[in-house]
């Protein structure tokens, strides 16, 4: 039964008053992001008794401060300092109360029918059609007000950029972005102080919860508990967010689980609860988008420095076989600027910061291969990747594309996000210092916002973790809702795949439990 | 230095990870942990990071606000190191020791010893460096240390940005949005 406060009915560390808590549900989900939000709304629509355990704190969106380096602290994952073990790759997720749809830039695409047929042939997800999927996509844009950008949503550098596009002839992306009457801070990575952006936090969490859902922040889970080879709950630990002190142990009693806690998090949880991989697989094929911005200098003010988050993309080639990047626009504040070029130390750095309001930045983010591992080793979480090879060429690809579209745009010189200064001067130089740039660890500074992979979705038991409707092939009642089930990496911004898939997936939980 | 007498290969290993993973480390932490004796700065880190921001921001002649005269050591201790898991904290430690010694093969001394000019060109030798453990942590210290920086607000007048808008913009928040219909 609805009640239509459309509110959070939500626990924190602070009211947790006992060193230990039972509860029973008919559903437990884990993790309040993309997966696990539309999950808890789906299946609390039933009727289901369902509660929600997230790791990260609540944070309301009033108290969002629009600094980075706050939200940092406050909202992501580490407090943003996630990475890879070489340390080369930031792997920024969200964790706090809404996952990672309360930092991300909203950016949405459909997936690809390029990965569905591909998934179909490779993967044996013959159920995961266009067709089939087009309905999900058409209700999740629904719900969460995915829309084209409206003409006047954009930036002071997407715009200067559109005329680097229309000089050179390319063909600019119109960008849909799940938000409603953008404002246009600019802030979306530390969080949408005036609820436009349609996050989880704002919408599906609350509708979970206008159907009984109960949502426990500062909750983190640390294993799965199985009975008979089926799912009957987890055991949690509430953890002070301030000194890290666990308050209370939790246990929920359920018959169903959904996994959620997105891709570092969830293969972790199954390796910890020591279940599930009877293929192998846990924590393996993990992408991630590996993504370079390199910085435009411009002879004049600009000041880029509020306005849509993203507003402008170019997909001319995103697809493997098309080169493998994807470009984007962004909106920077002065702490991401500070370390996203490399002018030198000391007289040149300050030279440069004292431009800042000079540049502009674009993204090239790359569709990788699904090369990394996500383990849990001697009590400690470690991402190995490397950028692949052949992605780095597809990389290279996409910074000499960028790079000829912001000389286009009036750029004149650029910052490469190397570790030692590299500068480009000229068109007539971009090829020559992009082809001496080498594959090494520690050489770039890249950043990851999207994590992909690690729990696979497949038919067979033997090489994927889950099977085509999101259940563990291994343990019944044991769902995977989130961005851990893609076969492969997707190269397009994945929220909207989420969406569907958690989508797709709750559909499926309701057919086989509660028909 | 404990970490400085494990075997070489080991510490450059694990140097590189460390230091590579501050790299990626924010520094105003809203929810700051509790600073303990352990993850408190000792003299050595507080005299390497004061270093490498004397050189990293050398702002006389320019319109920056001077660092000496903002919070940035205590940023960095504080919203930092205070909530940093102890395995990275330790690393980080080790990182630089290796860091502050590395010095002494090419410059005769240790970096908190060097003149500016030299530290400055020991800091751009490091970050060009054909070992991804020197490049790692020469670019994630001087990172660490501007980015401290740059998170206090009052550093960013000069650049002409105005920070958050939503409060000075009068923007109404629309709140949770309605649940739909079907
Ligand atoms: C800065 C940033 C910008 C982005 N921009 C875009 C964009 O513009 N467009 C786009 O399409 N995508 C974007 N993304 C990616 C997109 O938001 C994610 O792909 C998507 O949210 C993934 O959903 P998920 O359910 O897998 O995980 P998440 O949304 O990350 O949710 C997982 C949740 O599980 C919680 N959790 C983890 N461990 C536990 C545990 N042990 N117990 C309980 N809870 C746990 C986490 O705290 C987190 O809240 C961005 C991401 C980031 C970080």
């Amino acid at each position: 039964m609805s009640t239509q406060n459309n509110k959070l009915n939500i626990k924190t560390a602070k009211d947790i008053q006992d060193a230990s808590l039972i509860i029973d549900a008919d559903v437990v989900v884990i993790g309040s992001g993309a997966g696990g939000a539309i999950n808890a709304y789906e299946l609390a629509k039933q009727g289901k008794k369902v509660v929600v355990l997230e790791a990260g704190p609540y944070v309301p969106s009033s108290e969002f401060k629009e600094m980075m380096a706050v939200a940092m602290g406050s909202l992501y994952q580490d407090e943003g300092g996630q990475s890879n073990t070489h340390g080369d790759v930031t792997v920024l997720q969200g964790a706090c109360v809404g996952g990672s749809t309360v930092v991300n830039a909203a950016l949405c695409f459909r997936t690809p029918d390029y990965f569905l047929n591909l998934w179909k042939a490779e993967h044996g997800l013959v159920n995961l059609t266009p067709e089939l999927m087009s309905g999900y996509f058409d209700k999740v844009e629904k719900n969460l007000s995915i829309e084209p950008n409206a003409k006047h949503e954009t930036s002071i550098g997407a715009n200067l950029i559109l005329n680097g596009l229309n000089k050179l002839a390319i063909e600019p992306g119109v960008a849909k972005r799940n938000i409603r009457d953008c404002a246009m801070s600019g802030f979306c990575f530390s969080g949408c102080k005036t609820d436009r952006k349609q996050s989880m936090l704002v919408t599906y969490l609350p509708w979970a919860c206008n159907h009984g859902a109960e949502i426990y922040a500062d909750t983190r889970v640390i294993r799965i508990n199985t009975a008979n080879g089926q799912a009957s709950g987890v055991q949690a630990e509430v953890v002070d967010p301030k000194t890290k002190v666990v308050k209370a142990q939790v246990t929920v009693n359920a018959p169903i689980v959904v996994l959620a806690a997105g891709p570092i998090q969830s293969p972790i949880i199954l390796q910890k609860s020591g279940i599930a991989n009877s293929s192998g697989q846990v924590g393996k094929n993990f992408a991630c988008h590996p993504s370079l911005s390199v910085t435009a200098m411009f002879d004049k003010e600009v000041n880029d420095f509020h306005g849509a988050t993203h507003s402008l993309y170019v997909d001319t080639h995103t697809l493997p076989e098309e080169g493998g990047y994807i470009l984007l626009n962004a909106v920077q504040e002065p702490v991401e600027a500070s370390f996203q070029a490399e002018p030198g130390t000391g007289k040149n750095y300050v030279a440069y910061m004292e431009k800042y309001r000079n540049s502009i930045r674009l993204i090239t983010l790359v569709h990788d291969e699904n090369v990394g591992e996500v383990r849990f080793k001697d009590g400690v979480k470690e991402i190995l990747y490397e950028v692949d090879d052949h992605d780095f060429e597809a990389m290279k690809a996409g910074l000499k594309f960028n790079a000829r579209i912001l000389f286009a745009s009036g750029a004149s010189f650029l910052y490469l996000p190397t570790s030692d200064r590299t500068v480009i001067n000229s068109v007539d130089e971009i090829d020559s210092v992009i082809d001496q740039l080498k594959n090494e660890p520690a050489r770039y500074r890249y950043t990851s916002f999207h994590p992909q992979g690690t729990c696979r979705m497949g038919a067979d038991p033997a090489n994927s973790v889950v099977n085509p409707y999101g259940e563990s092939h291994d343990v019944k009642k044991l769902y995977i809702s989130d961005a851990s089930l893609l076969p492969t990496s997707i190269g397009y911004n994945p929220s909207e795949t989420v969406y569907a898939l958690s989508s797709y997936i709750a559909d499926e939980i309701i057919k086989a439990n509660f028909s | 230095m404990k970490d400085l007498m494990i075997s070489r290969r080991h510490f450059i290993k694990k140097t590189a990870m460390i230091a590579a993973a501050i790299t990626a480390l924010p520094v105003v932490n809203a929810v700051a942990g509790v600073l303990t004796d352990e993850s408190r700065m000792d003299d050595l880190e507080r005299a390497v990071f004061a270093k490498m921001l004397k050189i990293a921001l050398p702002t006389e002649g320019s319109t920056l606000i001077d660092p000496a005269t903002l919070p940035v050591l205590p940023t960095i201790e504080g919203a930092l190191l205070a909530g940093m898991e102890p395995h990275i904290r330790q690393g980080l430690r080790g990182g630089i020791n290796y860091f502050n010694e590395g010095a002494i093969k090419a410059f005769g001394d240790r970096f908190v010893n060097l003149s500016d000019v030299d530290a400055v060109r020991f800091v751009d030798q490091w970050s060009a460096s054909a070992a991804p453990p020197e490049r790692a942590l020469s670019m994630g210290l001087k990172k660490l240390t501007v980015l401290a920086y740059w998170a206090i607000p009052n550093t960013w007048g000069p650049l002409g940005y105005d920070g958050p808008v939503s409060d000075k913009w009068n923007l109404p928040s629309l709140g949770n949005t309605p649940e739909p219909k079907i």
